[in-house]
């Protein structure tokens, strides 16, 4: 997939592309193959726009070239077929005058396969599986792990000084690699695949630490060669009962042995230290007899539905659902609810002609809105300190805003009205502005109240067009997993109970369910996300049904 | 883009949950490696790129990062070849998600708490320390470097908490819990302090200052220990008797206001900058800004509990990994076991965060030229690591919220702290 190529097409495409039935009026300019024909098609767009939109599309193609350097560096196919196949739609929707629609949608389209589709697609594949820590590997990476891990030095064994060599004329990158040692008592040794040989001292020059630095017959390999050889980190000089000699960085060998193997018959693994027999069980080596330890490294399988029936059955999430549940559907709707009303009221007051520098006020009030949640959140949280908080303080009252079950939700709901309202603030500005101006001056003119206006005109109006919008909100609020774990963590925890927290929602709470274990277990985690994307999911259509029917009110 | 996508994918898949996984569990795991880091990481939160062109990659917190750079190219010159050392704002999941898709450093320095999960996951791989090399270090240092019997790093540094105390405020160090508390009650009742003692509690609670006070006491603790040392995920010990007597203290501390869970991560230090506490619980990490804000300090062991012993703190215990996807490994081993052991090498990172060097003669050395070193080091002896088994996820939240209710008094110790037990417990068996 050259560059060259595609720079190449437009001068051979353009005048060859074939008519396009929609646009007429370009028929009668233009006569086919006729040198000129490019000049005068471009009379309809102008020359600087047909260079910009080359430049665009080579750009683009530019950037996908570099990608796909960049994959095939790594070795990923798939990667370079994809990024060809997104190169071609660019090329085919923008590089002819066919698909029109697709000229305004593909980037869209792209957009939601990477950022919508595809990881829905990765959540629902990860619900079926068990991964976590301890299960991220393949099985038999877990085997190659316990067994490269239970290598052990044998204990009084001496330390070699290692030069690492191959054979004179051997190739130092593949020939076969021979280990020249020395003993801490001096005396050269060498070492190979069969097992370890002397070496006459004659033959061999000696450093002033007495590592060897040149041995007739071999070439010794220098730092660089020895760590670009990958083969030398299974390499070990066989000694007496399975043990062999090993490398330690680049110039110094060790005697050791590895307790475990793996019997590839019976499907066990053996450690000749404990005697213990280990037989895969759920994802990771047990030890048959059901005494001991499990070893750390699992490995990742498909569990089919186990992690739904899991959380269907779960008997600390069915404990908690219910009224987490409903906490979960107050915190949404006040917080949607209260944004809406202060960041209206606000947006009607500063609509108003009548007041003056009303650009400096809308901007301070978007503030709020440009701080990251997770300073703005860990603020509030500090200022609701029931001793050195800023509120307790200012207001003196000694109120455990964090601590009690129903302070630390009305604390909540307070900063997240800070948080929300600007939102609401610039969506209504918005459509203030787009309420037209004779729909106000005919109720003015009816006679109706300013109050009359607002209730029977302005609100219903700015509905339709904020409808979608309070739904969306409502959404994001259901799932606001930031602002809930950096303010109180889920807490305060009432009944020696850690699992289920007063303001928890279904998120956050699942967030624990999922990672209290040993170990993350992200499929579980995915699945409960899941579940949650269904209650969204379903709630979301219902808001939007309601909306429509708004809109047909007006 | 197709491994890229799918790391991308794999973080907004399960979007938050993701997210803050990896957060959630270093902040509350890695108590006392986070805490300096905290500050760097709101600049900029992005993982390093690997250095494709280097022949070793080092990633280290932003601290240490120009001190390593410094031996690096000096192991670069010897070797002729290039080394790069990149900042790495949270090293611990950025690496595992940089090493699932091949692209993580040869070399990672950081806590070894995170052992048992870097094992776990097979993403690190076991530095053979010649015996001779290692008997030159702390032996709980070496000790923390293990898992299942297996080495797994060089050690740099020992951290654990100490008592710190406002010398103006109070001239002499108390060894006694009781001493400590009269006496900062009476600073309390002349105005002259407004709080006798500053531990982080929060309102979750925080279990890595709660475990001195269930260690204080004969068979208290949050793990038993097998024979061979290591801890037993098998036997949670935290409703043992030893550790209700803790529990108790912890009561009867917050009863007499000395901890609060109003006191968190996020004030503490401050209250103690200003002047008015005199008594501290914490690590080297709160030193840098007391020295700043001109406190006069001086350093102590934790007290002893009436009826028990001395409060045993956690050691956390820094240390170099060898990747075990290292694209390097040879020069990644050689430069951890042939440089890091180095005392010079030592002094180097001391200078940065002034954690007690692990190997004894930087230590030694460190004494003499800082004496708060051989405090922090005092006021350590005796403690144990901090478990590195991952089961010690199952603990932080349950122990922490358990010692926070029982500070704020909203429950028993011996009912809250069976509660805690039975949650860990059945925490662990998940799995």
């Amino acid at each position: 997939m050259s560059l060259k190529k595609f720079q190449g097409t437009p001068e051979v495409q353009h005048p060859d592309s074939p008519d396009n039935p929609d646009r007429p009026g370009d028929r009668v300019v233009r006569s086919k193959g006729e040198p000129g024909g490019r000049r005068r098609s471009s009379a309809a767009s102008p020359l600087w726009l047909v260079v910009t939109k080359w430049l665009l599309i080579g750009t683009v193609l530019v950037v996908l070239a570099f990608v796909v350097q960049k994959l095939i560096e790594q070795g990923s196919w798939v990667g370079v077929v994809i990024a060809a196949f997104v190169a071609m739609c660019v090329l085919a929707v923008y590089g002819t005058r066919h698909a029109v629609p697709l000229k305004y949608l593909l980037p869209g389209l792209l957009l939601l396969v990477a950022l919508q589709i595809w990881p829905i697609a990765y959540t629902v594949g990860t619900s079926f599986t068990n991964l976590g820590d301890g299960h991220l590997i393949s099985k038999q990476e877990s085997i190659d792990s316990i067994i490269a891990n239970s290598v052990r030095e044998v204990p009084n064994a001496p330390r070699y000084l290692l030069s690492v060599a191959v054979k004179d004329g051997a190739d130092p990158a593949t020939g076969e690699a021979f280990y020249l040692l020395t003993e801490p008592s001096g005396k050269p040794l060498l070492g190979d695949k069969a097992g370890l040989a002397d070496l006459p001292a004659a033959s061999v020059e000696k450093a002033g630490n007495g590592r060897i630095t040149k041995a007739a017959g071999y070439q010794i390999l220098t730092a660089i060669q020895v760590n670009a050889r990958k083969d030398l980190n299974e390499f070990a000089v066989p000694t007496a009962e399975g043990a062999g000699i090993k490398r330690v960085g680049l110039a110094e060998a060790f005697q050791g042995k590895a307790n475990v193997s793996y019997d590839k018959a019976s499907d066990t693994l053996l450690d000749s230290a404990t005697r213990k027999t280990y037989i895969p069980r759920k994802a990771s080596w047990v030890p048959k007899d059901g005494q001991g330890d499990t070893f750390p490294q699992g490995w990742k399988e498909n569990v089919g539905f186990k992690n739904f029936s899991n959380v269907l059955t779960n008997e600390t999430l069915r404990s908690g659902f219910l009224k987490i549940f409903a906490w979960n559907m107050v915190f949404a709707v006040v917080s949607v609810l209260s944004t809406f009303v202060l960041g209206m009221l606000l947006a009607l007051l500063l609509n108003d002609a009548r007041l003056r520098g009303r650009a400096l006020y809308r901007s301070m009030l978007i503030l709020p809105y440009a701080l990251p949640i997770f300073v703005t959140a860990l603020v509030w949280s500090s200022m609701f300190n029931q001793d050195y908080g800023l509120i307790n303080k200012l207001l003196h009252l000694n109120i455990d805003w964090l601590g009690d079950p129903w302070a630390a939700k009305a604390a909540i709901l307070i900063t997240n009205l800070w948080l929300g309202f600007p939102y609401m603030f610039i969506v209504c500005t918005g459509a203030l502005q787009s309420i037209p101006g004779d729909v106000l001056e005919a109720a003015k003119i009816d006679g109706a109240s300013a109050l009359r206006t607002m209730r029977s005109v302005i609100i219903p109006l700015l509905l339709v067009a904020v409808g979608p919008l309070l739904i969306a909100s409502f959404a994001f609020n259901f799932n606001n997993f930031g602002l809930i774990f950096l303010m109180t963590g889920g807490g305060p925890f009432q009944d020696s109970n850690f699992s289920v927290g007063s303001s928890d929602l279904l998120i956050t709470y699942a967030y624990r369910l999922a990672f209290s274990g040993v170990s993350p277990n992200y499929g579980l985690a995915a699945t409960v996300s899941l579940f949650i994307f269904f209650i969204v999911g379903l709630m979301s259509y219902e808001g939007f049904r309601r909306t429509k029917s708004l809109e047909e009110v007006n | 883009m197709h491994k890229r996508a799918i790391g991308a994918a794999a973080v907004t898949g399960i979007a938050a949950l993701l997210m803050s996984a990896c957060g959630g569990s270093t902040t509350v795991a890695a108590k006392p490696s986070t805490t300096e880091a905290a500050v760097p990481a709101a600049a900029s939160t992005k993982a390093p790129v690997r250095d494709a062109a280097a022949d070793l990659v080092i990633w280290a917190d932003v601290d240490r990062t120009p001190i390593i750079q410094k031996y690096a190219d000096e192991f670069g010159k010897e070797n002729g070849i290039k080394v790069v050392v990149q900042v790495a704002t949270d090293v611990r999941p950025q690496f595992k998600d940089a090493t699932k898709v091949g692209k993580g450093p040869d070399v990672i320095v950081g806590a070894h708490d995170w052992l048992g999960e870097l094992v776990q996951n097979n993403t690190v791989s076991p530095v053979n320390l010649a015996a001779a090399d290692a008997a030159k270090f702390a032996p709980q240092a070496i000790a923390a470097t293990k898992f299942n019997g297996q080495s797994y790093g060089v050690p740099y540094a020992v951290e654990n908490i100490a008592l710190v105390r406002n010398t103006a405020l109070a001239p002499t160090a108390p060894t006694k819990m009781s001493d400590l508390v009269s006496q900062g009650q009476a600073l309390v009742k002349s105005g002259k302090a407004t709080n006798i003692l500053l531990q982080e509690v929060s309102k979750t609670g925080n279990a890595f200052y709660t475990y001195p006070y269930l260690a204080a006491f004969a068979g208290g603790g949050i793990f038993a220990t097998k024979a061979n040392g290591d801890y037993d995920a098998s036997k949670v010990i935290v409703n043992s008797v030893g550790s209700v007597k803790g529990a108790t203290e912890l009561a009867a501390l917050g009863k007499s206001k000395a901890l609060s869970t109003n006191v968190d991560s996020t004030n503490a230090d401050a209250l103690f900058d200003a002047g008015k506490v005199p008594f501290y619980f914490t690590g080297p990490w709160s030193i840098d800004k007391a020295k700043k804000a001109n406190i006069k300090y001086a350093i102590s062991p934790l007290p002893s509990l009436a009826g028990g012993g001395k409060m045993q703190p956690f050691l956390g215990v820094q240390m170099f990994y060898v990747s075990a996807k290292a694209k390097n490994a040879a020069f990644a081993q050689e430069f951890v076991t042939k440089y890091v052991p180095r005392e010079d090498v030592q002094m180097s990172l001391f200078a940065a965060g002034h954690r007690p060097p692990a190997l004894t003669s930087a230590y030694v050395k460190a004494t003499t030229a800082d004496p708060d070193v051989k405090a922090w080091f005092d006021a350590g002896k005796g403690g144990q690591a901090m478990p590195n088994i991952p089961a010690m996820n199952s603990v932080w939240g349950p122990l922490g919220q358990a010692s926070a209710d029982v500070i704020a008094g909203k429950a028993l110790p011996q009912a809250r702290f069976d509660a805690a037990q039975k949650e860990i417990a059945a925490n662990i068996a998940k799995g």
